[in-house]
Order: C-alpha cells, then structure tokens, then sequence
C-alpha cells in the first residue's frame, strides 16, 4: 500500500541513499531482507510484510538492466514458482551437468542479437554477364 | 545503391576480369546497410546464400560515447524525453487471434499494465504502440496498415506470437500475411504460441530499454 507513512517508514529503515536508488530503479521505496546475491550481481529481496506478488524484488547490477540478467533459479524464486531462494536450497546445488554452467543473458539490442541466416540454395539464379574481349 | 551497383557492373564490363572482381568487392563493401536487398544479392550469387563478404566493424549510434558540453546536455534532454514516452504507452489493440486473450491478461490485476502506465486505447490517433497480436490475413492487411498510418509519430510496433512474427502455424495458407512486418515496422517480436502474458511483458521492457535508448536531439546534433 503506497501510504506516505510507508514510504516513511521505509525511507527511516533503509536510508537516502538507498531510498534515491530505489526511487532511480524500480520507483518505490521498500525495506526487505537481502535473500542473496546471483553471479551477475543482482540482488535479491524479500518482504513478506507487503502486499501479494509484491513480495520479492531485485535490484539489478548494471543501469541498463533486463529481466534476462537473472540467472533461471533465481527466476523461479522471484516469479514464486518456489519459496526457497537458490542460496539455501539443496536441489540448486545437486547435480546439474545437464544445465548451462553459465546462465546467457538476452543479446537482443547488441552486438549479440540473434540475426536470422539462409542455409538454403537460391531460388533465384542471377545473370552473370561476360563480354568477350574485342578482338 | 542499385545505380552505384550498375555504374560498377558497367565499369566492370568495360574494365579486365580481375578488376571486375575488384569492382564488386568494392561495392559489397559500400552496402553495409542489409543483407537481403537485391543488389547484394546479385553480387553474392557465387555462394548459396551465406554472402562471403568481408566483416566491416562500425560502432552502433548506441554504442558511441557521449563527447563535448552540448552532446552531455543534449543527453539529459533525451533522458526527459524517453521517460516520459516509456512511461505512458498507450498501444493500440490490434487483437487477431488467441494471442489477444494473453493480452487481455496483461491489463488484469496479476499483471496490472495500468501500474506502468499501460492503457488500452481503441483509437489509434492517441496511441503510441501498436500490438499486433495474432494472425494477419490477407484480408485485415490493408486495415492494419491504414490503422498504422493513423498513428501519430513517434510510433513503435510490437508483433506478438508466431502468427504475427512469421506466419507461425498458418505460414502456408493462401490467405495469411507471412508476417506482420511485410506490412509494418515492427520493434520488438515476442515469440511464442501464444507468448504468456510474462512473454509480453518482457517484450515491453524491451520496448522501452530501446525507447531509454533512443537518440532523439543527439541525433538530430550530429546531423
């Protein structure tokens, strides 16, 4: 709930600083837990104190932030598919040999966009003209 | 670009074979600008279909920093500008198909479009994006495009679903657009069959990282 004794309360917990961040990145000013940190950097919080399906949020590592920066389990976490954070979860530490070692962000804007390619024969056969030389 | 390419098929025809090669590669190089246009085409008919030019690196508009006094206040003028165009997108619904029920549920309180400043509107001369969601026939065709022509610049599209991105499952009927982009410029393409309403979503940021991005008075300094 967006009361200004929230935002107040809120803005007493976790500082100036922090609440000019906060006000840069995802517009509201919210005090939570720091459930964990992935290997991009992006921070993860919780606040059960909130209302539904605001609850868990993150604070992205770089200013030009994307939702494809969160690594897939960390994703499940914050989307609510499941309630324990990667951090403390043993299955997140089992044996995944299946699974990328490294998460791949989205290119998309990049020198790493996806560009689709032809692989098949032209249907168009072009004219190549030759002149022969004058004698 | 097609008339350079005949002035250097002219001047090859007239010069020896080896520096008719040359010509050509001298073109090639010219054309950075796309893959598929026709002239390239023609030069690259030795191949099949990969054109084997030579990598040129040219750096991005986004890519390139920002110099100089009036370049760093021209960038705050921008920031204003694309804030307030990324946060009041109001598209234009161009439901077709299955697809616009997942964009109905974008507008509903799990999604909650309206927290970002999201709102439906039906007449396209007050709307900034179009979404293209579902299958375009050959029928609606002329429609799509009269109603994006009535659009007020600056205008983004959004083509969602595999029926709007490339035909998708209809790819081979007689009566549908082989892509919504044949018709309109499209930003950004969300895949999926239908995309989930998240998909969408997604697809939005992306529209307005593009939008924070966007060059406006830069460009227009540059020029």
């Amino acid at each position: 709930m967006s009361y200004l004794t929230r935002t107040l309360g809120n803005l007493r917990k976790i500082g100036f600083k922090e609440f000019w961040h906060q006000l840069n990145y995802i517009g509201d000013t919210k005090a939570g837990v720091l459930v964990g940190v992935d290997k991009f950097g992006n921070k993860f919080y919780e606040n059960n104190e909130e209302l539904p399906l605001r609850t868990r949020w993150v604070d992205y590592a770089k200013h030009d932030h994307d939702a494809g920066h969160i690594e897939p389990l960390w994703h499940m976490w914050i989307s609510y598919g499941v309630d324990t954070p990667p951090s403390q979860d043993p299955l997140a530490v089992s044996n995944r040999s299946w699974a990328s070692p490294h998460h791949i962000p989205n290119h998309t804007q990049t020198r790493g966009a996806y560009k689709p390619y032809n692989t098949t024969k032209p249907k168009i056969q072009a004219w190549e003209p030759v002149a022969a030389a004058r004698q | 670009m097609l008339s350079s390419a005949r002035t250097g098929v002219s001047l090859a025809l007239r010069a020896k074979p080896t520096s008719h090669l040359v010509t050509y590669r001298a073109v090639a190089a010219i054309s950075s600008s796309s893959r598929n246009d026709a002239s390239s085409a023609v030069q690259s008919h030795g191949g099949y279909g990969i054109a084997k030019r030579e990598r040129k690196e040219v750096p991005l508009p986004s890519q390139e920093g920002t110099k100089g006094v009036v370049q760093y206040a021209l960038t705050t003028l921008d920031q204003i500008t694309n804030w307030a165009r990324q946060s009041s997108l109001w598209p234009m619904t161009f439901g077709l198909a299955c697809c616009a029920v997942e964009m109905m549920h974008l507008s509903t309180p799990r999604y909650d479009q309206d927290r970002l400043g999201i709102i439906f509107r039906a007449s396209p001369r007050q709307s900034d994006v179009m979404i293209v969601a579902g299958t375009l026939t050959n029928k609606m065709a002329p429609a799509l495009r009269q109603v994006y022509d009535q659009m007020p610049e600056p205008r983004w599209v959004i083509s969602m679903g595999s029926c709007a991105n490339g035909g998708g499952y209809y790819h081979y009927s007689y009566s549908v657009v082989r892509g919504c982009d044949r018709i309109v410029p499209v930003d950004v393409y969300v895949p999926g069959c239908p995309p989930t309403s998240e998909a969408l979503m997604y697809g939005i940021f992306q529209l307005q990282r593009k939008m924070r991005n966007t060059k406006i008075t830069r460009m227009w300094y540059r020029k």
